[in-house]
């Protein structure tokens, strides 16, 4: 049961409750922590919220996003820079929710939730991660896998700032709005000359974690941006990818049509 | 809104309708809008226990042994509810008609029969003491096989505490309706067609779960404050239960924060009450949103097969219905809405050889209960998609060969009821104006009121 | 277990309550101040019928462990109704059938007051996304969309009358 709730005011203070507190779970906007605790639970029994902690907002500098942590997706939303995103934040959940959940919360809620890992490792993104002594600083995509240690907090993401019209997203759900992924894809192309010169793609809904399609990238890199060798390169994801069955869509469905929204993805058709 | 054309009624009906097909105001908007509705839950006492049910992992298994000493420890709890607790744990709700055997227990004795099938109950001061308290309680299970497919559990070794896997109908193992001869239907058709349909469990998914409030008053009585869609169904059956005469228990609620046939099972009010009466303090019983989706009693899935001896004209001479509605581990109403579904047979169409055999079977899951329509819906899916296969199978119209097999007034069903106040034909009729499709003159010159010389 | 004393302003009011380790919003909202127009359908943030308004923004009740925003300004469907008559949001529910059970009202209504304090011209799909977090089971949306946009109708022509 439940015995403590924590507000700490900063960062070094989250890093002394954390210690200082049995069995504490961090919660940012809590859409993925209060439905577990409301049910009842075993797996906490002390929440270290770091709505106070100072970790929210978003800089624009020489071209690369800084993002706090506990930045709201709404807000992420809301900063004129960041604008190729909000096509992406708007297939996640709600408004409601969007007015709720994290920037750093979104990197370890369960697939096929966690859209905004797939745009960040498509991004390059990095995240800095705080032990109370020492920060280190991992690329998205290999942090989702290896999640938090013990006492460790994720305080900022980063990424250089795509250029124009070079990022893509779809999202396949089961409704228009407030669905859940079957499959999604982001990924920044850089074509020259019709070649892909560079390219970058992270998948979600796909895999026990958001994922990059590295074999697809591969495939890709050096090749024409056409139908023909999008579609070919796409076959690849199959390497990439550990589906699962769930109540939106099966293991097999999922591993059928990833190739398919890719190639929707990067060429929209 | 399109108005009512009442000219179809004129020989039965009052035909000055000044409310049917008006927008009238609904008198609970005020209070909806300005969220001044009350629900059940929004009546609380101070003193209030939670409870919280221990739930069953299994689909099938024998409960060895409950060990509710951990609970008692968790801090908070006050007392947790056994079978031995019930007066009389042996219910069905529809005993109040006459339906019987009792078959659910209210309380679970040495098994349990499907996945999340309550097992005791934990009361407590605070809602996550309760929770807590659930999860402490040490049930041990002897897992047993389940059976999950209506025909399978036909002829599987029965599985509950007594009789048989299916409901037994004066002695039958099937409500059955026999009209005409068949055989000699179909020996006598141009066209044999045979289709299977089926449908799988459908969740009402109200947004207020399942819920209620039993205070003890200071008279003795046990007022329950619920959202229930069934307020006497559920006083009779409580009182039934509990073993005290049906003054000593008031029901307070109508309003439900949805219901669709979901909130008319008795389940939470005769535990919170027992709860109420062994503790003299308000308990309130209340499903999760997951216990909503898992417990609550769906709509049943059904398993039609339905074989038509059709003539080249048409008219479709012999029709036999095989049915199978999966009631879940209990009854509940399935029994009725099996009996309402052979009824139903052949639908709208008046066949001169009907021959239905309606099985109510016993499954490992969930159990079904009522929900808009039941006993008929999944029945009418099956029925009218089989009209299609017919129409495509002919050739024919699909609205034409429904109007040829169209039932009349005065017409005999196949259950033996005279039909009266039939309108098929002009729903289609009317159906075919509205999507600008041309009967031919024969279709469109025909009457419910009478057949056609 | 340590009760904590929590002050919030809700609905203008500043109140001070003492509440247990995880207590929600919701349970703050509903069994602590008696305001139970905010509704509990899920306790996981799935139906949108606890939607309130906290700092400005909506927010799902349910979802929010109320130690954690000590000091925080909260609306709720009770801070709406004026002294006399309704909000043009209830008039446009009332008047429009978007209502049956009435249990998602709440959250629908305030809902769209989130939309609408943002954005108080939205195209119909603005619409559909403002309530995209909100489940109905039995009025059916089209009507709740159609209020949606005719309380941002009537709230414009308020504005329109009082800048006359």
């Amino acid at each position: 049961m439940l015995q403590t709730v924590a507000t700490p005011g900063s960062l070094p203070e989250t890093h002394a409750m954390l210690a200082k507190l049995g069995s504490a779970c961090l919660i940012a906007g809590g859409t993925a922590v209060m439905p577990t605790l409301n049910g009842g639970t075993d797996e906490f029994t002390s929440l270290v919220s770091l709505r106070a902690a100072g970790l929210s907002g978003v800089s624009i500098k020489d071209g690369s996003a800084l993002i706090g942590a506990a930045t709201t997706l709404s807000d992420l939303a809301d900063v004129p820079a960041l604008g190729f995103l909000v096509p992406a934040l708007e297939t996640i959940a709600s408004p409601t929710i969007r007015n709720m959940a994290t920037v750093g919360g979104n990197l370890f809620v369960k697939q096929p939730y966690g859209d905004l890992a797939a745009c960040l490792i498509a991004l390059g993104a990095t995240a800095t991660v705080s032990d109370g002594t020492n920060t280190r600083i991992d690329p998205v995509e290999k942090l989702v896998a290896s999640r938090l240690g013990a006492g460790e907090i994720v305080t900022q993401v980063s990424f250089a700032l795509p250029a124009e019209g070079s990022f893509k997203f779809t999202k396949a759900g089961r409704k228009a709005m407030n669905a859940a992924a079957i499959v999604t894809v982001a990924a920044v192309v850089t074509a020259t000359d019709g070649t892909v010169t560079q390219c970058r793609i992270g998948l979600g809904g796909v895999a026990e974690c958001a994922v990059r399609a590295r074999s697809v990238e591969e495939a890709l890199t050096g090749k024409a941006f056409d139908r023909v060798h999008v579609t070919e390169a796409a076959q690849q994801a199959e390497r990439d990818i550990e589906p699962f069955d769930d109540s939106y869509a099966s293991a097999w469905y999922r591993a059928r049509v990833t190739p398919v929204h890719i190639r929707r993805a990067l060429i929209g058709e | 809104m399109e108005k009512i054309d009442t000219s179809f009624f004129s020989k039965e009906r009052e035909a000055d309708l000044f409310v049917v097909g008006e927008s009238v105001q609904r008198a609970d908007a005020r209070g909806h809008v300005t969220g001044q509705t009350q629900f059940y839950e929004d009546v609380t006492f101070p003193n209030t226990l939670h409870l919280k049910m221990v739930r069953s992992p299994h689909h099938h298994a024998l409960i060895k042994n409950i060990d509710v000493e951990p609970a008692m420890k968790v801090p908070g709890v006050v007392r947790v509810l056994t079978h031995k607790d019930v007066p009389n744990n042996w219910y069905t709700i529809l005993k109040l008609i006459g339906v019987g055997p009792d078959d659910e227990p209210v309380l679970p004795e040495d098994r349990v029969l499907f996945k999340g099938e309550q097992v005791c109950a934990v009361l407590a001061e605070t809602e996550q003491a309760a929770l807590e308290g659930a999860r402490r309680v040490v049930v041990d299970y002897e897992e047993l096989p389940p059976v999950f497919d209506v025909e399978e559990a036909m002829t599987s070794k029965p599985f509950k505490q007594a009789g048989t896997n299916y409901f037994v109908y004066e002695g039958h193992n099937c409500r059955r309706i026999r009209f005409g001869d068949v055989d000699k239907g179909f020996a006598e058709a141009d066209h044999i067609i045979e289709h299977r349909y089926e449908s799988s469990p459908i969740e009402h998914a109200p947004t207020e779960t399942t819920g209620c409030t039993a205070k003890p008053e200071g008279s003795g009585r046990v007022t329950v404050y619920s959202n229930t869609q069934a307020l006497y169904f559920t006083l009779d059956n409580m009182a039934l239960i509990l073993g005290v005469p049906f003054n000593k228990l008031r029901l307070v609620g109508g309003t439900v924060g949805g219901g669709f046939g979901g909130k008319v099972d008795v389940i939470v009010e005769p535990i919170a009450a027992l709860g109420a009466m062994l503790t003299n303090r308000p308990v309130k019983y209340a499903y999760s949103r997951a216990e909503e989706m898992q417990v609550s009693s769906p709509r049943a899935a059904e398993r039609l097969y339905i074989k038509d001896g059709v003539m080249k004209d048409g008219r479709i001479v012999a029709r036999k219905i095989t049915l199978y509605v999966d009631a879940g581990a209990y009854c509940r109403h399935s029994t009725y809405g099996t009996t309402k579904a052979a009824a139903h047979m052949p639908g709208p169409y008046s066949i001169p050889n009907v021959h239905v055999d309606a099985y109510c079977v016993y499954t490992n899951r969930t159990p079904s209960s009522a929900m808009r329509g039941f006993g008929v819906t999944i029945g009418d899916f099956a029925l009218e998609s089989q009209m299609d296969q017919v129409a495509r199978h002919l050739g024919m119209d699909p609205m034409e060969l429904r109007l040829i097999n169209a039932y009349r007034d005065g017409d005999t069903k196949a259950h033996r009821k005279t039909v009266d106040g039939a309108a098929l034909v002009e729903v289609i009729q009317a159906a075919a104006r509205q999507t600008g499709k041309e009967l031919a003159p024969r279709f469109a010159a025909m009457s419910s009121y009478q057949r056609e010389a | 277990m340590k009760h904590s004393v929590v002050a919030l302003t809700i609905n203008g009011a500043e109140r001070q309550m003492l509440v247990a380790p995880g207590t929600t919003l919701l349970d703050a909202l509903r069994e602590s101040q008696g305001l139970t127009g905010t509704r509990r359908g899920c306790d996981q943030g799935a139906c949108g019928a606890c939607t309130v308004i906290v700092d400005g923004k909506t927010m799902m009740a349910c979802l929010l462990p109320v130690e954690t925003i000590d000091g925080a300004t909260i609306d709720t469907i009770e801070s709406l109704t004026p002294m006399d008559g309704l909000h043009p949001i209830q008039e446009a529910f009332l008047e429009g059938f978007a209502t049956q059970c009435g249990f998602c009202t709440s959250g629908m209504i305030m809902a769209t007051a989130g939309l609408l304090a943002k954005n108080p011209d939205p195209s119909r799909e603005d619409a559909v996304r403002a309530i995209s977090g909100n489940i109905c089971r039995c009025t059916g949306y089209e009507a709740i969309i159609d209020a949606v946009l005719d309380a941002a109708a009537r709230m414009r022509a308020a504005k329109r009358d009082k800048a006359a």
